[in-house]
């Protein structure tokens, strides 16, 4: 799916919701909130708690639209931030319906297989990333998986993986590091 | 396996923000970056920054469609904020938007017919309703002799004010009281009134000069009007 398929109408939608429209909340929670929702229901577990979390989302969206600066990147960044940020904070405030299953570092993620709208530039962002991801040693590339779809912690991550806490933390650094030189080649 | 780490290509700061923007900090840390955003534009530009690197993985969530209800709760939210802020317009506004304001006034219609059996009141209920749209719903404590009337769809007039109206067998309006669009009201039904509010009487609302009906019978449109029901 491509996420900034939308990306002007909600930009748009944004920059009225900033001078006090409501009906451009309802167009960008039409265009968004499935993929919103998708995002808490998975670092959140739980329906109702992810329900919860996009009420706070939206409610935010409204109060802090006028901060969206489009010269710094998509509105869906933008909002992705806001949704996994919500449902981040409310994780580690109910420590409840983690994801703290094993990882096995070998596992195979699979690859991903750029779709026939590649020639748009948020795929292109896409097809990037993934190839950035692919290029991570497994065992970086599980434990930034874990952090970034399950909202763990480096302590859940090193329990998770089963590894000391300083080893998750080098691990994780120095993916972040690799991805961060990979992305600005 | 050595733990020993290299961090010089990057500044520690960038290191932060992406830590803080994938989300791997424990609290203390998190709440200390968090600070850091709120405050330090060039930090907060990082933590943009590694959002903009990131987001594109999120693609590869399903999406999931949240229940219909959920708009309505954020709805409610915002129009309760602007209750409270006093902004009158922005609340009709925020009804008007509702999927539902119909449906959410039935809802309320259930939980009293519920509360009603509950406690064994003697009370009466009415939807007010006009031109597609449930305006008000009222309900009658027979034995304090009181309605309380809450706002469902109803619309401002900018001239005019709703008055409530309880018109018995004999199909004669009595003037209840007046109205408001934004907030639940609760009005006496004086004994010789209180006789007539039964099963089947109806309530109505009509737009009458600020002040209500100056004849005692309604000048303005009805635009309302529900059937009493016992509970």
């Amino acid at each position: 799916m491509d996420l900034d398929a939308n990306s002007s109408l909600i930009a748009a939608a944004l920059g009225r919701i900033s001078a006090g429209d409501p009906a451009a909340l309802q167009t960008v929670y039409r265009l968004t909130s499935a993929k919103l929702f998708g995002i808490c229901l998975r670092i959140l577990g739980e329906r109702s708690e992810a329900e919860d979390a996009l009420q706070e989302i939206y409610v935010t969206v409204w109060r802090k639209a006028a901060d969206f600066d489009a010269s710094r990147g998509s509105p869906m960044t933008w909002l992705i931030a806001i949704a996994r940020n919500r449902s981040i904070d409310r994780l580690r405030a109910s420590r409840q319906s983690r994801n703290m299953d094993p990882i096995d570092a070998a596992t195979k993620i699979a690859d991903y297989v750029p779709g026939a709208d590649s020639a748009l530039e948020g795929m292109q962002e896409q097809a990037r990333l993934h190839r950035c991801l692919d290029g991570l040693a497994s065992h970086e590339r599980a434990a930034l998986t874990g952090a970034f779809f399950d909202g763990n912690t480096y302590d859940d991550l090193a329990t998770r993986m089963n590894v000391p806490l300083g080893t998750m933390k080098s691990w994780i650094r120095r993916a972040l590091i690799k991805l961060k030189a990979c992305l600005e080649q | 396996m050595t733990d020993t780490f290299d961090n010089s290509s990057l500044p520690e700061d960038d290191l932060l923000a992406a830590e803080y923007a994938l989300g791997v900090l424990g609290d203390a840390e998190r709440a200390a970056a968090e600070h850091r955003v709120a405050r330090e534009k060039a930090f907060a530009r990082l933590v943009t920054e590694w959002e903009r690197r990131l987001a594109p993985w999120a693609a590869d969530v399903a999406e999931v469609v949240p229940s219909p209800q959920l708009w309505d709760r954020i709805v409610s939210t915002l129009s309760a904020q602007a209750q409270r802020g006093g902004l009158w317009q922005s609340l009709t506004f925020w009804r008007g938007l509702s999927f539902a304001a119909g449906a959410l006034a039935a809802v309320c219609l259930a939980a009293l017919v519920y509360l009603g059996a509950l406690i064994q009141q003697h009370l009466l209920v009415a939807a007010i309703e006009g031109d597609g749209h449930r305006h008000f719903v009222a309900t009658v404590d027979v034995n304090r002799g009181t309605v309380a009337v809450v706002p469902a769809a109803f619309s401002p007039d900018a001239t005019r004010v709703p008055e409530l109206w309880l018109i018995p067998a004999d199909g004669k309006p009595r003037p209840v009281g007046l109205l408001h669009a934004d907030q639940t009201v609760t009005l006496t039904l004086p004994p010789d009134l209180a006789v007539f509010a039964k099963n089947n009487a109806v309530l109505a609302v009509s737009l009458e000069p600020p002040g209500g009906s100056p004849t005692g019978q309604p000048t303005g449109p009805v635009i309302a009007t529900g059937k009493l029901t016992s509970l």
